[in-house]
């Protein structure tokens, strides 16, 4: 197990290097995030301004401040762009290039894109949670960080990480059917990005909604992570919310694989 | 050692009518035709032999590689590769096998060259000590030295094709296939680059599979050549028995002062000459023409063409394998 994982060590230094080369890249995506994340302070904050309930579906302003900021820091943690990255070799037929070394396909993309991701960890992770932690000190007048709660937010973001690779790969190999599929990429985001939590809090829906919500592996992307955090779980509830995670990331791995095996037999590799 | 019989590959292609209305008519219903891009090839390879694996573009001759290097799933038709289903087991097939393919490269595009090769020899578990060796060799026959720090994405097309061949090969493999290795390159490196193929197969006897448009190539590393167009094979033997096959043609080169030579000569009409076996080609008091000696014997040809014009100086010459090659693609299947 150990030589069969440093023979993908060289794939995280190479993601590594890969954002260190495109460091202009990296900033503006990551400053294209910051500014959504604002935007919606703004607009939360407005909500909260003209309704006369300092309390909405059981959140104040201090805790929407705080869930949007988290909501922010965790979907970047855990996204994962497996689904362009493989529609885009399907389409270049670089895939092949993958496919004529001995090693697993999805394992290579998994420790590219965590090297990938390593600058992004270092670099937003602190001032993120002092940030958050310091309006929460604000508000409440009282140190609000419990080791605990963060210690388990980082496993549930490391599971809503692996569901969030898989669920792309397995996205992604509907490259092999429509061969192109940008569009059917930003419709996926726009749909995930409302069924995980991250444009609404899923407390804010019907609750018949909600339930069904909270089952769907899309929660357990930010939500369940975020939830976490601000301590709203605990105890059974808390492990129910972490056994689904488990549960969903076994789910895409296996239909990854099953996916993998199927589509390779399709494969039309294109160019030269 | 490669053996391939009856095989085939049919792609599906969507096709699309023009304009908005056909995008979105081929979203809910759509189209699609069957492309045959290898109808039904043969061929073996034994082992330590190079193989000149020919055709004209579109022939499917990377279509065959990839059914070969495990890319690709055949339609029907069988492939194997020292008895082994390319299919099968795939990450423990392509440790024996060695892949470049001319258009693209393997090596990370941001890594420094030097760090590729110790990412493939990790994923190749190459021992340290078999791997330093490995390098040294590599390094002499196709001389990374100079750029071995680099990033990939900083060398120039030689450079890039040399250090994809030597990623090819770190991992010993025992076949190597080369899709266009010398596409694009100057003289001198691909004189580098057939020298060093030359030498690992004589060396390691490594068997080679090689596709290429520079029939240079061809004449110096292949014994063998199969030829194919449209998908099925065309030629099948050694480049001599091409030569005794096809190449009746001969080349009168000759310089002359007579004004009109070629008007005056007139071979077509005086011969009865079909087209495909005659070309005269003229430059100032230069002349060449093709012919096909089984239909003109070249004494015939001498005495004519002394007996009709003034000539100062003439040749006659062998065909060389490119116009074989060059009527082959013409025709196509004879
Ligand atoms: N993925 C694909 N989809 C549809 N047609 C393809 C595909 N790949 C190759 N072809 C077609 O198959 C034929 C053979 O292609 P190829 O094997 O690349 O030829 P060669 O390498 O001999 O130039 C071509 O006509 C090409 O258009
Ligand atoms: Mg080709």
């Amino acid at each position: 197990m150990r030589k069969k994982l440093r023979i993908y060590v060289p794939f995280i230094n190479a993601g590594m290097q890969e954002t260190t080369t495109y460091r202009v890249n990296w900033l503006f995506y990551m400053f294209g995030n910051v500014l959504g994340c604002f935007i919606s302070y703004f607009i939360w904050n407005a909500v909260y301004n003209s309704s006369e309930n300092s309390t909405m579906n059981g959140f104040t302003m201090p805790q929407m401040i705080v869930y949007i900021f988290l909501m922010f820091l965790t979907s970047t943690l855990v996204s994962s762009g497996g689904t362009y990255d493989i529609g885009e070799e399907i389409r270049d037929g670089s895939i092949a290039m993958r496919l004529i070394k001995p090693i697993s396909y999805n394992a290579t993309f998994l420790f590219q894109e965590l090297g990938n991701k390593a600058m992004t960890i270092c670099i937003l992770i602190v001032p993120m949670v002092v940030g958050v932690e310091i309006v929460r000190f604000n508000f409440t007048g009282a140190v609000q960080f419990n080791i605990l709660y963060f210690l388990l937010y980082l496993v549930s973001c490391v599971l809503a990480y692996l569901i969030n690779f898989f669920f792309n790969i397995c996205f992604g190999f509907i490259a092999f059917v429509i061969k192109y599929l940008w569009g059917a990429n930003l419709m996926k985001n726009c749909i995930v990005g409302f069924l995980s939590g991250q444009t609404i809090p899923l407390a804010f829906m019907p609750e018949v909604l909600e339930k069904v919500f909270l089952i769907l592996p899309f929660a357990s992307l930010n939500y369940t992570p975020v939830m976490i955090y601000i301590g709203m779980y605990n105890g059974t509830t808390l492990l129910y919310f972490l056994g689904l995670q488990v549960f969903w990331a076994l789910f895409f791995w296996g239909l990854s694989k099953l996916l993998w095996s199927v589509s390779v037999k399709y494969l039309a590799v294109q160019g030269g | 050692m490669i053996y391939v019989e009856n095989l085939r590959k049919e792609f599906k292609k969507t096709v699309k009518e023009p304009g908005l209305k056909g995008s979105i008519k081929s979203l809910f219903y759509p189209k699609s035709e069957k492309v045959v891009a290898v109808k039904d090839i043969s061929f073996e390879v034994p082992e330590g032999e190079v193989l000149g694996f020919i055709g004209p573009n579109g022939a499917g001759k990377s279509t065959v590689i990839k059914m070969l290097t495990g890319i690709l799933t055949p339609t029907s038709g069988v492939c194997t590769i020292n008895g082994r289903n390319p299919r099968e087991n795939r990450k423990s097939y392509v440790k024996e096998i060695g892949v470049v393919f001319g258009q693209r490269t393997q090596l990370w595009w941001d890594l420094p060259l030097r760090e590729t090769y110790g990412v493939l020899k990790e994923i190749y578990e190459v021992p340290e000590d078999k791997y330093k060796k490995r390098m040294a060799f590599l390094n002499e026959v196709l001389d990374l030295e100079s750029f071995i720090t680099s990033p990939v994405r900083t060398l120039s097309l030689g450079q890039r094709m040399r250090a994809d061949i030597a990623a090819s090969l770190i991992h010993s493999p025992k076949v190597l296939f080369l899709d266009e290795p010398t596409i694009g390159l100057d003289v001198v490196v691909k004189d580098n680059i057939r020298n060093a193929i030359e030498y690992i197969n004589k060396e390691e006897k490594t068997t080679v599979v090689l596709t290429t448009h520079d029939l240079a190539d061809i004449e110096l590393l292949a014994k063998r050549i199969v030829m194919i167009d449209k998908g099925s094979n065309v030629f099948d033997g050694s480049i001599s028995e091409l030569k005794n096959r096809y190449g009746q043609i001969r080349e009168l080169h000759f310089d002359t002062d007579t004004k009109n030579a070629e008007k005056i000569l007139s071979y077509g009409q005086h011969f009865n000459f079909e087209p495909e076996d005659l070309s005269v080609e003229c430059e100032g008091s230069q002349m060449k023409v093709r012919f096909n000696s089984s239909v003109v014997p070249v004494s015939e040809m001498l005495s004519y063409t002394l007996g009709k014009i003034s000539v100062n100086d003439i040749s006659v010459k062998d065909a060389d394998i490119e116009e074989i090659i060059r009527r082959l693609y013409k025709q196509g299947v004879e």
